[in-house]
């Protein structure tokens, strides 16, 4: 579970990105962040996965209370997140194996371990062809889709997913989509950041909208309306 | 918790050091500057301290014995030389005419026809090279020895040695103020190579520290990749230095012989705690600061990227 109460967040330079935001994410909930640039989205996503500590309130993901944990334990709660960029942010030296292995062996896990789990995870995003491709051989919807691998890699209980279709056409965008939607009915939270009006209105999940910091509007079924 | 695999780590740092070529030349050439350098002037600070010792004989004292003494006499010089109070008894060394010759001769190879007539009618005198304990009763001492039946002059340089001492401080205090600023600024040029190396590959670090891994697990194979440069540069930095050093000491030692320079076989004191060839304290201290600033300069870069 997710547990937003009265969080803030104040950069240095005295910017309110998060002003008095309370909500709760129940474990297995699909919700869509909503809001224009600037909004307080990404700064929302960044105190999830503890880039940026939260200036006042309290949040709780998971057990772990991110404003107390301490900076040596982020890791392993990190290992409870799986986490998708806009822009990919693979290895571009490493094959697509490699780079969902990477994630494996950052937590200690073992060759053979690795060798039976990272073929499974391609096959659920339908990458088991592409195994010794490079990042640069693939389209970008694949490159995402091998981003989705990587934060499946162990088995976390949250996935966020920061514009995921930003950055690939329409059509391959409806494909992840559908793949998050996937992944969510095997039981994961997840919690997509997104621009995309048509695809939020589509799938009729939980929209939270932000504006200015704040939560505007909350709803589950709900439309994009930022 | 599990444990990393060090053998993956290893290799990850190797191909790291290979993928990231230009950075890893770019790293060794700044290090290998730096370190020959730092060891060149650390010689130079050598030689010159060898050669001012060798031209105060600090605490030394030289009496020359009158002409065509029988040997008795000169023992019993010796003798009562030994029996004074301000004389090192075991550092009286005793220099037979022949021996001053024959050092002179050694000692001005090119001239060695000055010394054919010698041969037959020796010039130098019978000497003793005296040691003493206390500077400070040099005077008394002076007079005490050129009081001694058979001695013919006393010659101290006590003010000549005063003098070469307090110039040979000043000089090694102000070349050791210049190799430690010298070794920063080396410091601070190998971090900052290194912090380009690693900025740019900042985007590795992220990823890293997203899937969860742990400090240890993101900084170990920079830190090895550190002591890699570090170990690599050492290694050309002292064959330079070696080849180097020894081809200049031989071009100049053949113009200057008069000057004495340090080899790498000679054996010198450390810190007063054991005796040690050049050789291995210039290869020792070029690994333990390329290694070191290796590893400074890899936590110092990686620290801004890992604050949690």
């Amino acid at each position: 579970m997710i547990e937003f109460k009265n969080v803030s967040k104040k950069y240095p330079n005295g910017t309110l990105a998060l002003d008095d935001v309370s909500l709760t994410i129940n474990d297995g909930e699909f919700v869509f962040i909503v809001g224009e640039s600037g909004a307080g989205k990404s700064t929302m996503l960044k105190t999830l996965f503890r880039e940026e500590k939260i200036t006042s309130g309290s949040l709780i993901v998971d057990g772990f209370d991110l404003k107390k944990t301490r900076n040596r334990k982020i890791p392993y709660y990190r290992r409870k997140l799986g986490i998708v960029f806009q822009d990919f942010r693979l290895f571009h030296d490493k094959t697509v194996f490699e780079n969902v292995a990477f994630a494996m062996r950052a937590v200690g896990e073992s060759t053979k371990s690795i060798n039976r789990r990272v073929p499974t995870i391609l096959s659920i995003v339908n990458l088991q062809d592409k195994v010794k491709c490079f990042p640069r051989e693939l389209s970008g919807g694949e490159q995402q889709r091998v981003a989705l691998a990587r934060a499946l890699a162990n088995n976390p209980s949250i996935i966020i997913a920061d514009e995921p279709t930003g950055n690939i056409d329409p059509k391959l965008s409806l494909e992840i989509m559908n793949l998050l939607i996937k992944i969510h009915k095997h039981g994961k939270t997840v919690i997509v950041v997104t621009h995309e009006k048509n695809f939020v209105d589509y799938f009729q999940q939980r929209v939270i909208t932000i504006k200015d910091g704040k939560v505007v509007d909350d709803k589950v079924g709900g439309m994009f309306d930022a | 918790m599990r444990r990393y695999s060090l053998g993956y780590l290893i290799s990850q740092t190797f191909k790291s050091l290979t993928r990231n070529s230009m950075m890893t030349f770019v790293s060794v050439a700044v290090l290998v500057s730096c370190l020959v350098v730092m060891g060149t002037f650390a010689l130079l600070i050598g030689n010159i301290e060898v050669n001012l010792n060798k031209l105060g004989d600090l605490n030394q004292i030289v009496v020359f014995c009158k002409l065509g003494l029988e040997d008795e006499a000169v023992d019993e010089i010796g003798t009562q030389i030994r029996a004074l109070s301000n004389v090192k008894k075991d550092d009286v060394k005793f220099v037979s005419n022949e021996q001053a010759l024959l050092e002179e001769k050694e000692k001005y190879k090119k001239s060695s026809k000055v010394f054919e007539n010698m041969e037959k009618d020796n010039p130098y005198p019978d000497s003793f090279v005296i040691t003493y304990k206390d500077a400070e009763k040099v005077a008394d001492l002076e007079y005490e020895l050129s009081n001694i039946e058979g001695i013919e002059t006393v010659k101290c340089r006590a003010d000549l040695a005063q003098t070469i001492d307090s110039i040979k401080n000043g000089v090694i205090i102000a070349f050791t103020g210049f190799l430690a600023i010298l070794f920063f600024v080396s410091i601070f040029v190998i971090i900052n190579t290194i912090k380009l190396a690693v900025m740019a590959r900042r985007q590795e670090i992220y990823i890293m520290r997203y899937v969860g891994a742990t400090r240890s697990f993101i900084t170990t194979p920079f830190i090895l990749e550190g002591i890699s440069i570090g170990v690599f540069s050492a290694g050309i930095s002292f064959l330079i230095q070696w080849f180097g050093y020894s081809k200049l000491t031989d071009v100049v030692g053949s113009d200057y012989y008069m000057l004495d320079f340090l080899k790498f076989s000679d054996k010198v004191n450390v810190f007063g705690f054991f005796d040690t060839n050049i050789t291995l304290i210039v290869l020792v201290s070029f690994l333990s600061v390329g290694i070191i600033t290796g590893i400074i300069g890899s936590m110092i870069s990686l620290r801004k990227y890992l604050k949690a």
